[in-house]
């Protein structure tokens, strides 16, 4: 599924954000009955990338990393979000501290070379005021070196300076899909490192994004019509402009994620901008 | 083992009740604060802060040396109804997300068994860290948390990260969290077991993983097994539904005067037995387990246990046994305040005879008396007969 194309010679992975959801067993992704903890090796078989979340929730630790990297095999790739004290929760006196250990706990995946992206995701409360702004380049500064792309969730963000700068210092904008709702940040395939771009399938359930429930925010099953667009207009101009790209599915509830993923890889394939051989 | 993964999210708010204690007044918060009874003439520290706990403060510690110890520490009494008040409220925000909610004694923990629940409410690790937020912004608590596939295993993630973070623990990855631990951080594992294990030097996970159950057997007998399954992270005990504890039979004494004096808690003891025996033998069970928990005059406890076998009801057995966890737990000088009596592992009684017609006969004649005392008891009132002591000298 992963090749380069002779076409654009980008590169594309395609996977789904986080793999290890017990409704995926009830669904028919995985066999019934899967435990959580043989999951990584049959999610391996069907994508050759994922988005790691429980990095979001805890600070990743080394040892952990290492085993279950050696779950997958050497070809597999990662995507770790960055931890939350470091997006949502920030203190102003630790966030520093924070940082060191994230690169510590990470260092097993770049060691065996198979994180392709670090995800820095912050949330809708993160608008471009000054003072986020600092934060924000400080963050970029203290994690210089890692793979960096950066998600906003609100609209203020959405302006040429911004890109610039992201530009500028090489680090990924992150193209996303979710509903249209005012305030959010909008859908645009502008590549700001070309060495690789980033989109993310939130769903587009707009009754739920705002519930406060995960279940109902990423309850969505993507069309045809709609994976066809994206492929036709935005991937395939983003895979013109970067050497490599990565795409997730986040809309996990009901397992739509896995199944919307092994469209899209179809929908490229047919389309030679990704190559069948994985 | 479970044909599916369980998920249990354990909650624990670090030194509970200086944390309750800082809610109610903020001037506490970074402060050294030391929970201990005033008045007492020899007052031992009940808890502390993190401060003051850096500053070589012990839980139990006479509270004289923990003040020469920490100096600036602000010294408050224990406040139990506001421990309970913010427990309650602890387990109130936790009720929407499971049935199986299994709190501790006002102590700020509480075991949550969220398995099966993703489709409604997100992935364990989201509900844990959505709970410790609604917690934080509602009740001013900021609860450690963890998510572990048992009890066992949720419960040493949280210690490892004390006083504050999180700690997620997978499926599978059990065995690798403890291995590198000492072995005093599995919980169960008690001071006897302890003191046994460092004889054979042992004093990390992975030295007594290293040997089997049989080798086990040798020196722990029938406690290998639970040994040999904790080490290795496993732990099938249910998370139990809300306000389900183990049944169990307490009974209570407060002395008017603090005591130590044997024959008077002897005697208090024996009627401690006869209260609790005949509420066993009313509900036709019998107690497989007896603890005493002593509170000395200086706020210090002690608890122990001894294992009833077999299982019985009758005041006389129960006596012998419950006298000598007693005596376990008097190992001081000070006075006594108050002694609790309690019964559990509460089962049907044994049919199983004794093998020897003695020991038959004189389990039999015991049996009898107690019946006898009982009919007696229930026709002309608890105070027709007694026990010559049960009366005061």
């Amino acid at each position: 599924m992963n090749t380069k194309t002779p076409k654009h010679d980008c590169r594309l992975w395609v996977g789904t954000s986080g793999y290890s959801y017990a409704e995926w067993a009830d669904a028919g992704f995985y066999p019934p009955g899967t435990k959580s903890g043989n999951m990584l090796p049959l999610y391996t078989q069907n994508f050759p990338i994922t988005e790691l979340n429980f990095t979001w929730y805890q600070m990743p630790k080394a040892r952990a990393l290492e085993r279950m990297h050696r779950q997958a095999p050497a070809d597999f790739r990662f995507a770790a979000k960055l931890t939350r004290t470091l997006t949502h929760e920030i203190d102003p006196g630790q966030w520093r501290g924070q940082a060191v250990q994230y690169r510590d706990g990470i260092a097993p995946l770049i060691q065996a070379r198979k994180l392709t992206a670090v995800l820095l995701q912050f949330p809708p409360s993160f608008v471009r005021a000054p003072q986020n702004r600092r934060y924000l380049a400080a963050l970029l500064d203290e994690l210089d070196g890692l793979p960096l792309a950066v998600e906003f969730r609100h609209a203020s963000w959405a302006t040429d300076r911004v890109f610039a700068e992201l530009e500028r210092r090489r680090t990924t904008l992150v193209t996303v899909d979710e509903p249209d709702l005012p305030g959010l940040f909008p859908r645009l395939d502008i590549v700001t490192n070309p060495g690789l771009f980033y989109i993310r399938f939130h769903g587009r359930n707009a009754k739920g994004w705002r519930s406060g429930n995960m279940q109902k925010q990423f309850d969505y099953d993507y069309g045809d019509d709609e994976l066809r667009r994206w492929a036709d207009t935005h991937i395939a101009k983003m895979a013109r402009q970067a050497s490599s790209g990565v795409i997730f599915f986040n809309n996990h509830v009901r397992a739509q994620a896995p199944r919307n993923a092994v469209r899209l890889i179809n929908l490229l394939i047919e389309r030679g901008i990704m190559g069948k051989e994985g | 083992m479970n044909a599916y993964d369980r998920s249990i999210i354990h909650l624990n708010v670090a030194d509970f009740a200086v944390a309750v204690e800082r809610v109610v007044d903020c001037r506490l918060k970074d402060r050294p604060v030391i929970i201990a009874p005033e008045g007492a003439a020899r007052a031992a520290v009940y808890d502390m802060s993190e401060e003051a706990y850096r500053n070589g403060i012990r839980k139990g510690m006479a509270l004289r040396r923990a003040v020469r110890l920490c100096k600036n520490a602000e010294i408050l009494p224990p406040h139990p109804d506001r421990y309970e008040h913010a427990m309650g409220a602890l387990l109130k925000q936790t009720l929407p997300y499971s049935p199986l909610i299994e709190t501790g004694e006002a102590d700020g923990h509480l075991f949550m068994d969220v398995s099966g629940t993703a489709r409604l409410f997100g992935p364990p690790v989201d509900v844990a860290w959505r709970l410790r937020r609604q917690v934080k912004k509602d009740l001013g608590l900021d609860p450690i948390w963890s998510v572990g596939p048992n009890k066992l295993v949720a419960k040493v993630a949280t210690r490892l990260v004390k006083p504050d973070g999180e700690y997620i623990v997978g499926a599978g990855e059990e065995k690798s969290l403890l291995a590198p631990l000492p072995i005093s951080l599995v919980p169960g594992i008690e001071a006897a077991d302890l003191r046994r294990l460092r004889e054979f030097n042992l004093t990390r996970v992975f030295q007594f993983t290293a040997l089997s159950l049989e080798q086990l057997q040798i020196p722990f007998g029938a406690r290998a097994l639970f040994l040999y399954e904790a080490a290795r992270g496993i732990d099938p005990s249910p998370v139990l539904p809300v306000g389900q504890t183990p049944p169990k039979v307490i009974a209570d004494h407060e002395f008017g005067n603090d005591t130590n004096n044997i024959s008077v808690l002897e005697r208090v003891l024996y009627g401690l037995v006869e209260q609790i025996g005949g509420r066993l033998r009313r509900r036709r069970r019998a107690a497989g387990q007896v603890a005493v928990i002593l509170d000395y005059s200086d706020g210090m406890r002690r608890i122990r246990r001894l294992a009833v076998k077999p299982a019985t009801a009758n005041d006389l057995t129960l006596f012998a046994l419950a006298r000598r966890t007693l005596l376990l737990a008097w190992t001081r000088r000070v006075r006594i305040r108050h002694v609790r009596l309690i019964c559990d592992r509460l089962t049907f009684p044994p049919a199983q005879q004794d093998l020897f017609a003695a020991e038959r006969k004189k389990k039999k004649d015991r049996d009898n008396l107690i019946l006898a005392i009982d009919d007696i008891r229930n026709r002309f009132g608890h105070e027709a007969v007694r026990f010559g002591r049960s009366l005061a000298a």
